[in-house]
Parts: C-alpha cells; sequence; structure tokens
C-alpha cells in the first residue's frame, strides 16, 4: 500500500500527537467537556487511535471492529454525560491534526509522494466518516432504550406513512390541470 | 488548480446533484430522505455543488456555515428524521465530490496533485463542520423538546 510509510510515521509519533492533540481538546471551546475527564485517561483514549491507527484503518476491521467500537464509544460518552457535538468535534480536532501531520510530512521528507499522502488522507477521511457515523449511532442506541425517545422515521410505520403522505402531494401538483370551459356570450369569450 | 478543481464541480453540479438525489433515494441508510420532495432534495444539494466555492472558501466557523447547519439539524428533528442519517447524508454529498474528481482524472501533473491536497483540506474542513453543526442544531431541538 502507497500510503503504508505515512500511516507508519503517525504510529512512530503516537505519544507527541497525542500530547498534542489533547491540549487542542483541553482548550477549544467546542470540547470543553474533555476538561473534565483525568488527563491521562484522556490520553490513553487518544493514544490508542494514534498508535495502533495501521489496525483501525484496516478495511476488514471497518465493516466491523470499528463500528462497534464507535458505537460502544458513542454509548459511553452518552453515560459519561457529554453532548454528542462535543464527541464529534473531538474527532474531528484529531483528524485535523493528523492530517496536518500528514501534510507536513510530505514536505518535510521528499521520498513521500504526492500520491502516497492523498491516499493516506483518504484513509484518515473515510475512517473518521466511519467513525462520527458509529458514535452518533451509539448516542442514538441509549437515547432510545434509556429515555425513549427514537425518531419518528425510524420507525417502518412512520416512514411507509410519510412516503404515502408525499405520495399525495406529487399526485396532487401532477394533477391534470383542468382546462376553463369557454363560453360565447355575443361575441365574447367568458372563462366558465 | 483549486479554483480548477472548484470549478468543475461547480458546472457539473446540475449533473452530479441528480446523481446523488437518486443514490440517497435508493440508499436504506438514507431512507428518511425518500420523505422529502423529490426537487427539495435536489435543490438542496444542488444548492452546495453549484456554489462550492462560496462554501469551501469562507471562515467555516462563523457566519452562514454555523447558521445554515444548524437550522438544517433542527429542521431534521422537527421532520423526524434520525441523525444518523443527516450526517451520512452528508457524508455521501462530500464522498461524490470527491468520486467526480477522481472520475473525471484531472490530476496528472505534480502541481495538480499539490492542489489536491488543498482541496482535501478545504473539502473536509467544510464537511466536518457542516457535519458538527447539523448535530448541534439538532441536539439542541431534541434537547428543547426533552425539557419542555
Amino acid at each position: 500500500m502507497l500510503s503504508k510509510k505515512i500511516i507508519h510515521l503517525i504510529e512512530a509519533n503516537a505519544l507527541q500527537l497525542s500530547n498534542e492533540i489533547q491540549e487542542r481538546l483541553l482548550s477549544h471551546p467546542s470540547t470543553s467537556g474533555y476538561q473534565d475527564i483525568d488527563e491521562k485517561t484522556l490520553h490513553t483514549w487518544i493514544y490508542d487511535v494514534c498508535s495502533r491507527f495501521s489496525y483501525w484503518l484496516d478495511e476488514d476491521r471497518e465493516r466491523g471492529e470499528v463500528e462497534q467500537h464507535y458505537r460502544n464509544l458513542g454509548k459511553d460518552r452518552f453515560e459519561q454525560g457529554f453532548d454528542l457535538p462535543q464527541v464529534i468535534s473531538a474527532l474531528y480536532l484529531t483528524k485535523r491534526r493528523l492530517w496536518e501531520f500528514i501534510a507536513a510530512s510530505r514536505e518535510a521528507d521528499s521520498a513521500l509522494n504526492l500520491n502516497q499522502a492523498v491516499e493516506a488522507s483518504l484513509l484518515l477521511v473515510r475512517f473518521f466518516d466511519h467513525a462520527v457515523l458509529h458514535v452518533t449511532q451509539g448516542f442514538e442506541d441509549v437515547l432510545r432504550s434509556k429515555h425513549g425517545y427514537e425518531a419518528s422515521l425510524s420507525k417502518p410505520e412512520r416512514l411507509a406513512l410519510a412516503l404515502e403522505a408525499k405520495r399525495k402531494r406529487e399526485e396532487a401538483v401532477y394533477e391534470e390541470t383542468k382546462l376553463p370551459t369557454l363560453c360565447f356570450t355575443k361575441g365574447m369569450i367568458r372563462l366558465g | 488548480m483549486l479554483v480548477k478543481l472548484i470549478e468543475m464541480i461547480e458546472k457539473n453540479a446540475e449533473i452530479m446533484a441528480g446523481e446523488l438525489k437518486a443514490k440517497l433515494l435508493s440508499d436504506p441508510a438514507c431512507s428518511s430522505h425518500q420523505t422529502l420532495d423529490d426537487r427539495v432534495l435536489y435543490e438542496n444539494i444542488f444548492e452546495v455543488y453549484s456554489r462550492l466555492g462560496y462554501w469551501l472558501l469562507r471562515d467555516t466557523e462563523k457566519g452562514e456555515v454555523p447558521t445554515h447547519y444548524s437550522a438544517l439539524g433542527a429542521q431534521r428533528f422537527e421532520e423526524g428524521f434520525p441523525l444518523h442519517q443527516v450526517v451520512q447524508a452528508l457524508v455521501s454529498t462530500k464522498r461524490h465530490i470527491w468520486d467526480t474528481v477522481l472520475e473525471k482524472g484531472i490530476m496528472v501533473t505534480a502541481k495538480e496533485l499539490d492542489s489536491v491536497v488543498d482541496f482535501i483540506t478545504y473539502l473536509n474542513r467544510f464537511f466536518d463542520m457542516a457535519i458538527y453543526y447539523s448535530t448541534l442544531g439538532y441536539y439542541r431541538a431534541l434537547n428543547l423538546k426533552t425539557a419542555s
């Protein structure tokens, strides 16, 4: 894989990157909830992603282990009192720092070509897209199981009703327009 | 070259919006989007693709991006969409842009590839914020509802 070298660079610099990401999470207003977490614990959470990046990026894991891991992470963060936007912002701040690292590595090392950087960035983006999606599903799981909230269109019967309502709306729009009847009154055309 | 990539998407906005609309309407992971009027769904997508430069090259943490996407999140909550489907649709909107860039194969020279790195940066920065603010808008509407 072209991007292997870059992924290994991330893992080799995992400690430094984790420190920097931790600093960002602790100072960014959109992730203020992380200030309440023990710093060692927070560091472990971040380090787990950075130090085993090739493990997480493995395509075979994306549909299984990554989904389960981030769905559970969503549930855990909900139980810990985090708002979902904070968790999503933390994931994006992590991604942004890793992307900056990839871009800088390419500039610093001419042996890393652009294709490698582009490929690595796509893996990074795909991984975090999955992570954000599954964290969201984890939050929804807890909202449903513990708070009884479920979005109405999650329920097949409500979805069917909404689709039926749409069909009727469209029928009304496409219904053939009735032409006005023409009435002739002493040479005038009156629209009846 | 960054501008060239953006212009390429904007010029193909009509076709791309039609393609993504069809994709969303047939994707079980975005089933709630089937309840939107087809025209509305198309226009929502077209709005992003046809003005991609406008969205990408502005400060995504201030101004219209937070306002627009917070409102979208709150609207989707009221319409009964599951939040993960809102996220999935935005991810699909982003991926379709990238797929189109790859399909058109306009990245040949080193200089062109170099600008792709910038394009990826801008594209992701914008969609990260779009997803973040949609989630924030949805979540606030949800909290308001549960609080009342």
